[in-house]
């Protein structure tokens, strides 16, 4: 096998430091995988081909993962797919299993991870085709369907499924954009907004200032008061980590990464999908689904596998398609065109050594992100003892940081961060609900696409329902993930008057 | 231990951010790091690749930290407005005038607000394709069934570059049947991937594309619904002319010589000459930079492309260098804008 | 026979126009929402707040602190972008308002000004953000105000 050649130590030693610095960049708030990838892409120019993927894909696996740092610890997604597991990773590390739930997620990781690079190694070019029959229908149902995790995710239906509306509306804002199919033209905005508001409001900004910003807000109007001794977090209070916390979970593992694998397969769904989607799906699986969102470690389970599950499906389409499934995946296609190097249908054929390269690069990084953290996680689990005074600041200053940099050097980036940090501590002050309000804000945009432009080229409403027998199947979902939330809620309500008696 | 760590690196750092201060050359009027912002937001795309070749070959000539930020052109315009010195310069395409032409929001006329800049390299790739299995072979089978009635659809992504191939096939249509034009109509979708799904689909009988994505489509087996064929390729037959014998992917340049304009096709302009659409990466600059630092970039680009390095980093990469002083330019793209100002018009008379 | 249906099916979306079409869907079904919503809860609310049972403020808030932050974040990114526009493209406008800012927060909300916490608190305000400048401006080059 001659790609083995190929792999040097320098190769190995490359994908271990990537995934190093991606975790790093993964829990920092702000900063993403996305942007780990980003920096470091200028560095493949000197690496080289496969040194330089080595290292990319270690960042991508690495900063993936890292996202669940600050959402278990702070209440903050570190990278935007990770919004759903501070769900339940931040009420667990509340109650002092700070350690269990970050070993948890990132048991679940290394699972999600390894299950797609397989997926990925052998099935590509069979899920490639199966994802160019997904068109414009397909696609909005897709989201439509991500979208059901409303209803199930609120406390209240009416104004969680008002907020999502209104995460929605809060997407539109801007230009509808022509790289996506629209036409160029402003909406939802006075002229003196549109030098800043062009593109809309980004996401990463929007999501760490609701989830970061406001927190410090809300700490700010209680006085950022130290916890009394005897309320402060220990770390040795709650249950330690086992992995029997794993019984019972295999089919939620399988599941939550097959989702993330498959949503990262298709183009333009967006990543964040996959955990939110995984995340529903447990809560409609589950044997207990009032008990999600309090610190279940299953919640964890069902994001983390899927978002990292993703990484491997995001490659799908960008190897055998050239088509980047995911935001981070759009940076690294960047990696083969700088070296002049085509990503299309047949890349994988035509460049054999590099396929199998990036699949061990890929394979490893899975490993030395599990033992990196596994191990590592007792030390960083101490940033819950940080006091206020010191951390807080420093929270601000690198979520400054990222929002300046996500999109390459955008000063309004950073002023959303103040905005929807007032913004979220508004509104759960006066009854909208932040998480729905959230997915509403990150699927709004391309479900608008989709949805005006199935029914554009088709021209009759009907074409939703009957485009497709995957059409018919994804409604079936749909309207099973609504019928369960429901349930859910009316049980959930019930249990509640009961023990209010 | 931790301690030392931290100020090694502080002080690693401190060291990086001194040394080119000290070895600034002496006549360079800008002081401290560059930065180039882009028209696309995207670092997977030609610009960004144009850009950083460029970037990196005149960092290394005048000894200073260039860094390329793909922000798109709207904060782009943003960022080149706000500093005059010459430490923000705009990489864009011939997108700033035609987005202008088409009307699209926050597109100004570039001639007016800023002060255009060398251009460096063109993009031949920018072309168009049918499926393999369609009905038709080339450009005239297409342009002879709109003309005879048949509806055809192109997918294209409206108000640019994308779209001038698309309004030049509209005003061939005009010009052999007058009245049948309409018969050609957009569709109107956004990224690459978007166009080839629309091709998957069945929405779209052409669409439009590059060499670069989508050359290892038109090698699939005719079998694979994936497949598909080139039919033309907007650029002049002398620019690709000029590009690697190797071509790209397996296609040789020769090989696509033959779907280039006025070689294997001919889209005319007007009575006498062909429409061709080579798309050319130029520098943009802010109005208020000093005719000093102009001439200093001009100097030092001319400087780079006569070492002669830079040429062959292009056209590894399937560009074709092309390099204009900024003045040669300004009048340049003026010039082109026009003509294209006009076929524009014609079709919205 | 089906004529009523195909009508009732049959969509045309303008392409010019088309950037309007979904915005109006959501603004429809959040005013329809939002009516239910009042209808619903309109006199369980005003009676919260009536007899004060529901306070926009948590109890015994801390308006100081909260005013200090309202005042200290916008301050803090005017700061570093007023900066970075008269020092570009080197990431002082974030190092040098960084500073004084990671300080003044840090004063704001410690409780306990020991000796210390005030050697804590600005050997903080120094280290970090110069190390964060160090670390991310030079050596991964992210870009900074």
């Amino acid at each position: 096998m001659e790609f083995l050649e190929l792999l040097s130590p320098s190769f190995f030693l490359l994908a271990a430091a990537g995934s190093i610095i991606g975790i790093i960049f993964g829990a920092i708030p702000g900063m993403t995988a996305t942007m780990a990838v980003a920096v470091c892409l200028p560095l493949t120019y000197t690496l080289g081909l496969q040194e330089g993927l080595a290292l990319l894909l270690g960042l991508y696996v690495g900063g993936i993962s890292g996202g669940l740092v600050p959402a278990v610890l702070l209440n903050i997604p570190g990278t935007p797919s990770s919004i759903t597991t501070t769900f339940d990773g931040y009420p667990m590390a509340q109650r002092g299993e700070a350690e269990r739930a970050l070993k948890t997620c990132i048991v679940a990781s290394l699972f999600g991870g390894t299950f797609s690079a397989i997926v990925l190694f052998f099935f590509a070019p069979v899920l490639a085709d199966f994802a160019i029959k997904f068109s414009y229908v397909e696609k909005f149902l897709m989201i439509f369907f991500a979208m059901s995790v409303i209803a199930s995710l609120s406390k209240n239906i009416l104004m969680g499924v008002f907020s999502g509306l209104l995460g929605v509306l809060l997407s539109l804002i801007g230009t509808y954009d022509v790289s996506n199919g629209g036409n160029g033209e402003y909406r939802l905005m006075a002229p003196f907004m549109e030098p800043y508001l062009a593109y809309g409001f980004s996401l990463l900004p929007v999501l760490i200032g609701l989830f970061g910003i406001s927190t410090i807000i809300e700490e700010a109007e209680k006085g950022a008061r130290e916890p009394s001794l005897e309320n402060k977090v220990n770390l040795n209070k709650g249950k330690p980590f086992r992995f029997n916390i794993f019984k019972g979970q295999f089919s939620n593992l399988m599941r939550s990464s097959s989702i993330g694998t498959f949503i990262g397969m298709l183009p333009g769904i967006g990543g964040s999908a996959a955990s939110i989607l995984a995340y529903t799906q447990q809560k409609n699986f589950s044997k207990h689904p009032e008990k999600l969102g309090k610190g279940e470690p299953e919640g964890l389970v069902a994001s983390e596998s899927a978002n990292n599950g993703l990484t491997g499906g995001a490659l799908i389409p960008l190897l055998s398609l050239g088509i980047p499934g995911d935001s981070t995946t759009a940076v690294l296609i960047g990696a083969f065109t700088l070296q002049g190097l085509q990503v299309g249908p047949l890349f994988i054929g035509e460049n054999i050594d590099t396929w199998f390269s990036m699949i061990t690069a890929l394979m490893f990084a899975n490993i030395v992100m599990f033992i990196v953290m596994f191990y590592a996680i007792r030390h960083i689990a101490k940033v819950v003892l940080i006091p206020k005074f010191i951390l807080y600041p420093i929270i601000v200053m690198m979520c400054a940081v990222g929002a300046y940099a996500i999109n390459y050097g955008i000063m309004f980036d950073v002023w959303t961060l103040f905005l929807f940090g007032v913004a979220g501590w508004i509104f759960t002050k006066i009854g909208i609900e932040i998480a729905p309000l959230v997915i509403g804000f990150i699927l709004g945009s391309s479900a608008e696409v989709y949805f005006v432009k199935s029914l554009e080229s088709y021209g009759e409403y009907s074409i939703l329902f009957t485009k497709s027998p995957i059409a018919m199947v994804l409604w079936g979902l749909i309207v099973l993930s609504i019928v369960v939330s429901v349930m859910i809620h009316r049980k959930s309500k019930q249990h509640a008057n009961k023990e209010a008696k | 231990m931790k301690k030392i760590l931290q100020s090694t690196t502080i002080l690693m750092a401190a060291a990086c951010a001194l040394a080119p201060a000290a070895a600034y050359a002496l006549d360079n009027p800008i002081r401290g790091n560059i930065r180039v912002v882009i028209g696309s937001k995207s670092t997977g795309g030609d610009t960004y690749q144009a850009s950083s070749i460029i970037a990196e070959a005149l960092a290394q000539k005048i000894d200073a930290n260039i860094k390329v930020d793909a922000v798109g052109f709207s904060a782009a315009y943003q960022a080149l407005g706000r500093v005059p010195t010459g430490n923000t310069l705009m990489i864009f395409h011939d997108q700033a005038y035609l987005g202008n032409l088409y009307g699209q929001k926050g597109y100004e006329d570039p001639f007016k607000e800023w002060t255009i800049g060398p251009s460096f390299a063109t993009n031949p790739g920018n072309g168009y394709l049918v499926p393999k299995n369609s009905p038709y072979k080339n450009m005239d089978e297409i342009l002879n069934a709109a003309g005879n009635g048949k509806t055809i659809r192109v997918a294209i992504q409206p108000g640019g570059v994308s779209e001038i191939g698309y309004t030049a096939m509209k005003n061939a249509v005009r010009l052999a049947y007058p009245g049948q034009e309409d018969n050609l109509v957009a569709l109107n979708t956004g990224s690459q991937s978007d166009k080839n799904q629309a091709l998957f689909d069945g929405l779209a009988d052409v669409i439009n594309g590059s060499v670069q994505a989508n050359e290892q489509y038109t090698r699939l087996p005719a079998d694979d619904q994936k497949a598909m064929n080139f039919v033309w390729l907007t650029a002049k037959a002398s620019t690709i002319a000029k590009a690697n014998p190797n071509g790209m992917g397996e296609t040789s340049r020769d090989q696509l010589m033959q779907y280039a304009s006025g070689l294997g096709v001919n889209i005319p302009m007007d009575a006498e000459n062909n429409f061709t659409f080579d798309k050319e990466f130029y520098f943009l600059y802010n109005k208020r930079m000093s005719p000093e630092v102009i001439e200093f970039l001009d100097k030092a680009l001319a400087e780079v492309f006569a070492d002669g390095k830079v040429q062959e980093t292009f056209k590894k990469s399937f560009f074709i260098p092309n390099f204009r002083t900024s003045a040669e330019a300004q009048k340049h793209f003026k010039e082109k804008r026009d003509s294209y100002a006009k076929i524009i018009n014609n079709l919205h008379k | 026979m089906f004529d009523w249906f195909s009508s009732l099916n049959a969509v045309v979306i303008d392409f010019d126009t088309s950037h309007l079409f979904f915005p109006r869907i959501v603004i429809s079904l959040l005013l329809i929402l939002g009516l239910v919503i009042v209808v619903s809860y309109f006199r369980p609310v005003m009676q919260a707040i009536r007899t004060g049972r529901y306070q926009f403020f948590v109890k015994n808030a801390d308006f100081f602190r909260l005013l200090m932050t309202f005042a200290l974040i916008p301050a803090y990114f005017w700061g570093m972008d007023a900066i970075g526009a008269v020092l570009p493209n080197m990431g002082l406008g974030f190092l040098l308002a960084s500073i004084p800012f990671v300080f003044l927060m840090s004063m704001l909300y410690c409780h306990d000004m020991t000796r210390r916490n005030l050697i804590i608190i600005v050997s903080n305000a120094v280290i970090t953000p110069t190390f964060v400048w160090g670390v991310l401006y030079h050596l991964f080059a992210v870009s900074m105000p």
